[in-house]
């Protein structure tokens, strides 16, 4: 019976015991490096947020639109703070890993592997999608600006359709470099885009045939107009 | 350096044996006005046997590559002085048709004319567009003698225009820079000046040749240079300027994207010079001013002000990222009135929207195009409420009305250089 026991219930527990007692170094060590990381990234973090203070990033993205736009999904921070933010889970994401690393657990080794394979396109289809962010508003608001000073009504909704158009465009690109969805993705897009496009000309061409005359012959008009204004600015 | 090589061609016999040294320059900047430039040059041809003879002087046409024939025409002109002169008849001035290089625009054109002047030691210099339909012998005497015999550095032209012509001078680029630098040149982007050959040399060493200056803008910088670094300076008046018509599909906000980011451009390089200076004062004027006839013009109010309305109604949110509340709120209630002959954009309001223009511009909230090019629609808003309010005006009751924005600009000058030492 006691050789039951031992056998059914002491042996294991020993086993699972001796196996902690020889994992506790490796878990240790994990944490100090972990710890170490945490400590790390926050110094990173301090110094990132100066250096952006110092090259003035905070008014140059303000310039550029990204801080409104920030503010506009509710980001609160200031793009330099944001900036620190980032590197402060990036320095900790890296550290974590490494911590894993060092506990040398083959399924955590394993999955590592394949996250760390994987990591570039996630990189890049986050810089792809930040450039077409970027892009997007300064485009959008140069359309509105430029279409505006031609006399276009429709400016805002045709800033914004612009600004759609190349986020679209971004996320596409996004997802077709992560490998999600790749040929579902770009035939989504194309399906959509040509649809717009297409109900668009059925609208205007058929559902909206009178309006588009009235709006032809304002345009017409309207130019005929503008070209009796004699004014020079110059 | 052979391509660089002055092409002369004498006209009769000179009174000086070449043109190692001359008294009087005068330029001519062009660029395919083939069509034009031929009455330009017997015109100062004329100008300089009437008023200076005796003297020695050379025209310069400073060509940006014409294929039109440009400098044959330059070459062949020749005035007809029996005709036009009852004495003096007897030209001795030399032409050189040289070909400037670099980036291409009247900047460029004018560097080549400064360092001309300032290798043959010219003492008294003139440059008149090639496109001029109106220039007179008179021209080149008004340009050129405040310099040579009263020892003025600059002389700033003073067209009598229509009322509702050079409205972006009448609006913007007339009272800030009075209101800047103290001095009430009325027309500071004429286009045709006279100056020193000391202030040639002194344009020349500036560093400005590689930007902006060199393409557009030039005018505006040779007039605020010699304010700035207290040149002599005075106004002449020449008279109406008509010239060939300008490309009817320029675009309005990148005409006053060129002036106004040349205009704000010299605001930050000359800040030290603006800032102490409080009122403004008259300056010496030659020439015998009288007022040109106010002939009707067509001016389509409607689309002005429904330009105003859509500009402040879309991009408000923008304005919002540099504009302060009052400036905003001013806005907005200018472009609520719905009777059109109601509609104002009172002067105080104006000022104080180019002036948040201004400290934007410095303080790069925003994108500088972006920036100017959203005036657009705002600058069309005064101009409507300008033209609502002086249609029956008489052309000296709308200079009295532009002396009154003029006095605006000024008093909101001190608020502009608190702001503006306040910035980071």
């Amino acid at each position: 019976m006691k050789n039951l026991i031992d056998k059914v219930i002491v042996e294991p527990l020993r086993e699972v015991f001796q196996k902690l007692v020889a994992f506790l170094p490796s878990l240790l060590t994990g944490i100090v490096v972990f710890l170490i990381g945490l400590g790390l990234a926050w110094l990173v973090k301090l110094l990132v947020v100066r250096i952006a203070r110092l090259l003035k990033l905070d008014a140059a993205l303000t310039r550029s639109g990204v801080t409104d736009a920030l503010q506009k999904m509710a980001v609160k921070d200031t793009p330099a703070k944001l900036l620190g933010r980032t590197f402060f889970w990036l320095v900790t994401f890296i550290f974590f890993v490494l911590a894993l690393k060092v506990m040398k657990v083959p399924v955590i080794d394993q999955l590592l592997e394949k996250l760390l394979l994987f990591l570039p396109n996630i990189f890049v289809a986050l810089i792809i999608v930040t450039i077409g962010w970027l892009l997007g508003n300064f485009l959008g608001r140069a359309t509105l600006i430029a279409s505006v000073n031609a006399g276009v009504k429709l400016s805002s909704q045709l800033s914004r359709g612009v600004k759609a158009v190349i986020l679209l465009f971004a996320l596409v690109m996004a997802f077709e470099q992560l490998g999600i969805g790749r040929n579902t993705m770009i035939a989504a897009f194309t399906i959509a885009f040509g649809g717009i496009v297409l109900a668009l000309a059925l609208a205007f061409g058929f559902g909206g045939k009178d309006l588009a005359r009235t709006f032809l012959e304002k345009r017409i008009k309207k130019n005929a107009d503008a070209g009796t204004d004699d004014l020079k600015h110059l | 350096m052979a391509e660089n090589a002055p092409d002369t061609a004498g006209i009769g016999p000179a009174a000086s044996p070449g043109p190692d040294e001359v008294d009087i320059l005068v330029g001519i900047p062009s660029f395919n006005n083939a069509k034009t430039i031929g009455h330009v040059v017997r015109a100062v041809e004329a100008g300089l046997t009437k008023y200076f003879p005796g003297r020695r002087a050379v025209l310069v046409n400073s060509d940006g590559g014409s294929t039109d024939g440009t400098a044959d025409v330059v070459r062949e002109a020749s005035a007809d002085l029996d005709s036009i002169l009852l004495e003096n008849r007897v030209g001795g001035f030399r032409k050189l048709v040289i070909p400037y290089h670099g980036i291409p625009g009247k900047g460029s054109a004018f560097r080549k004319v400064f360092d001309i002047a300032r290798q043959l030691g010219a003492k008294a210099c003139a440059v008149v567009d090639s496109d001029l339909r109106s220039i007179t012998p008179e021209w080149i005497e008004l340009l050129i003698k405040p310099v040579l015999e009263e020892g003025y550095d600059y002389v700033s032209p003073y067209y009598m225009r229509h009322k509702y012509d050079g409205t972006i001078t009448n609006t913007i680029v007339y009272p800030l820079t009075r209101a800047l630098y103290g001095k009430r040149l009325r027309q500071p982007i004429g286009g045709d000046f006279g100056f020193s050959g000391r202030l040639a040399s002194f344009y020349l060493e500036k560093d400005v040749w590689d930007s902006d200056v060199a393409r557009f803008g030039i005018d505006i910088w040779m007039t605020t240079t010699a304010i700035a670094n207290g040149f002599r300076i005075c106004q002449a008046f020449l008279g109406a300027k008509i010239h060939d018509a300008k490309d009817p599909g320029a675009d309005l906000s990148a005409m006053l994207h060129q002036v106004v980011s040349s205009v704000f451009d010299l605001m930050e390089e000359y800040a030290e010079a603006w800032r102490s200076v409080k009122g403004s004062e008259r300056v010496a004027t030659f020439g015998f001013v009288y007022a040109v006839g106010l002939e009707p013009i067509n001016v389509n109010l409607d689309k002005m002000i429904e330009m105003f309305r859509l500009g402040v109604r879309d991009l408000e949110t923008f304005y919002k990222s540099f504009l302060p509340e009052n400036v905003l709120s001013d806005l907005r209630e200018a472009a609520a009135r719905p009777d059109r002959d109601a509609f104002s954009y009172a002067d105080d309001a104006w000022v104080r929207t180019i002036m948040s223009f201004a400290l934007a511009y410095h303080r790069k909230v925003v994108s500088r195009e972006h920036l100017i090019k959203s005036l657009t629609p705002l600058y069309l808003g005064k101009v409507a409420s300008f033209v609502i309010e002086t249609w029956t005006s008489s052309a000296e009751e709308v200079e009295g009305r532009l002396e009154k924005l003029c006095l605006s600009f000024e008093r909101e000058k001190s608020n502009l250089v608190e702001s503006w030492r306040r910035t980071p």
